[in-house]
């Protein structure tokens, strides 16, 4: 018993190293798409206030996003930010890719992130009982995001 | 890591004593427990963030929701928070990489110089990544009238 989990620690402190690699390729992928390509980043460079937001207004997108949104969707599609989004989820031969990397990446966050959260509660929760909890309950919210995330990457555009 | 405590530090006459008046055990704080503190604080930071960010994603499904969503993550506040997470980002990425390399290669007695080597290239990557969100935050308090 002690064996075994001292051999699933072992497993777990290489899988976070590998998660960890993993993640820094997966991270410039996603923060490349989402943030600098202007044809595909959701989050664009204007600045709202309060009062625009209030009213409904959307950021605004570079050319290049708009130009792609039309022909994607006809001439009078309106570019706001789900239609960014769309151009990779919705398309007709990209998106199982694109679907299946935004859940890998989730599985390999979600696993690198509360596994460290884990051994960060360890180190503070002296009380064995609390400890326990603490794991099950953070895994448990994993699980949650996990479900949440993969259901709305797959049912996105579709 | 061996970590020094203040009191065995003071034994040794390399630094002046200090007394013990709480509970919690003093640290001497040198590159390699700073590296760990902000890489434990980052880490924790980053996974708030990673549940935020999954459970507000479920709007993925509806777009006028999902559409709202973004519009509020472009006020000024959330484009600070943008920079201050791209941060914590390169900052856990880089140290963790630093991390990997000590485990994988036993890069140890270069540790410190690897420190701050990745540490000057986490200056770049910030500077360069970040640029976009602080010239348009600049543009929108000083220069839009």
């Amino acid at each position: 018993m002690a064996r075994a989990a001292s051999k699933s620690n072992a497993q777990n402190w290489f899988l976070h190293r590998i998660t960890g690699t993993f993640l820094i390729f997966m991270l410039i992928t996603h923060f490349w798409v989402q943030h600098y390509d202007q044809q595909t980043a959701s989050v664009s460079h204007s600045v709202l206030t309060t009062e625009q937001i209030e009213q409904g207004e959307l950021p605004e997108y570079e050319e290049a996003a708009a130009l792609a949104v039309k022909e994607r969707f006809g001439e009078d599609a309106e570019v706001t930010p789900y239609d960014v989004v769309m151009l990779r989820l919705a398309d007709p031969v990209y998106a199982v890719l694109w679907k299946a990397f935004n859940i890998l990446f989730l599985i390999v966050a979600l696993h690198h992130g509360f596994y460290g959260l884990n051994n960060v509660m360890a180190d503070y929760i002296r009380n064995p009982m609390a400890r326990k909890t603490a794991k099950v309950l953070s895994w448990s919210l994993a699980l949650v995001l996990l479900v949440i995330g993969m259901y709305s990457v797959i049912t996105a555009g579709w | 890591m061996a970590v020094d405590t203040l009191e065995k530090a003071a034994d040794s006459g390399s630094a002046k004593a200090v007394s013990q008046d709480s509970r919690f055990q003093r640290y001497r704080i040198r590159t390699g427990m700073f590296a760990w503190m902000a890489h434990r604080l980052s880490g924790v930071a980053l996974v708030v963030y990673l549940v935020v960010h999954v459970w507000g994603l479920r709007a993925l499904t509806d777009r006028a929701a999902f559409n709202e969503l973004i519009a509020g993550y472009h006020a000024p506040i959330f484009k600070i928070g943008e920079f201050l997470l791209l941060a914590a980002v390169v900052y856990h990425a880089l140290n963790g990489l630093r991390i990997v390399l000590i485990d994988f290669l036993g890069w140890s007695p270069n540790q410190k110089k690897l420190f701050w080597s990745l540490g000057a290239v986490a200056v770049v990557l910030i500077g360069v990544g970040g640029y976009p969100t602080i010239y348009s935050l600049v543009d929108f308090f000083f220069l839009a009238g």
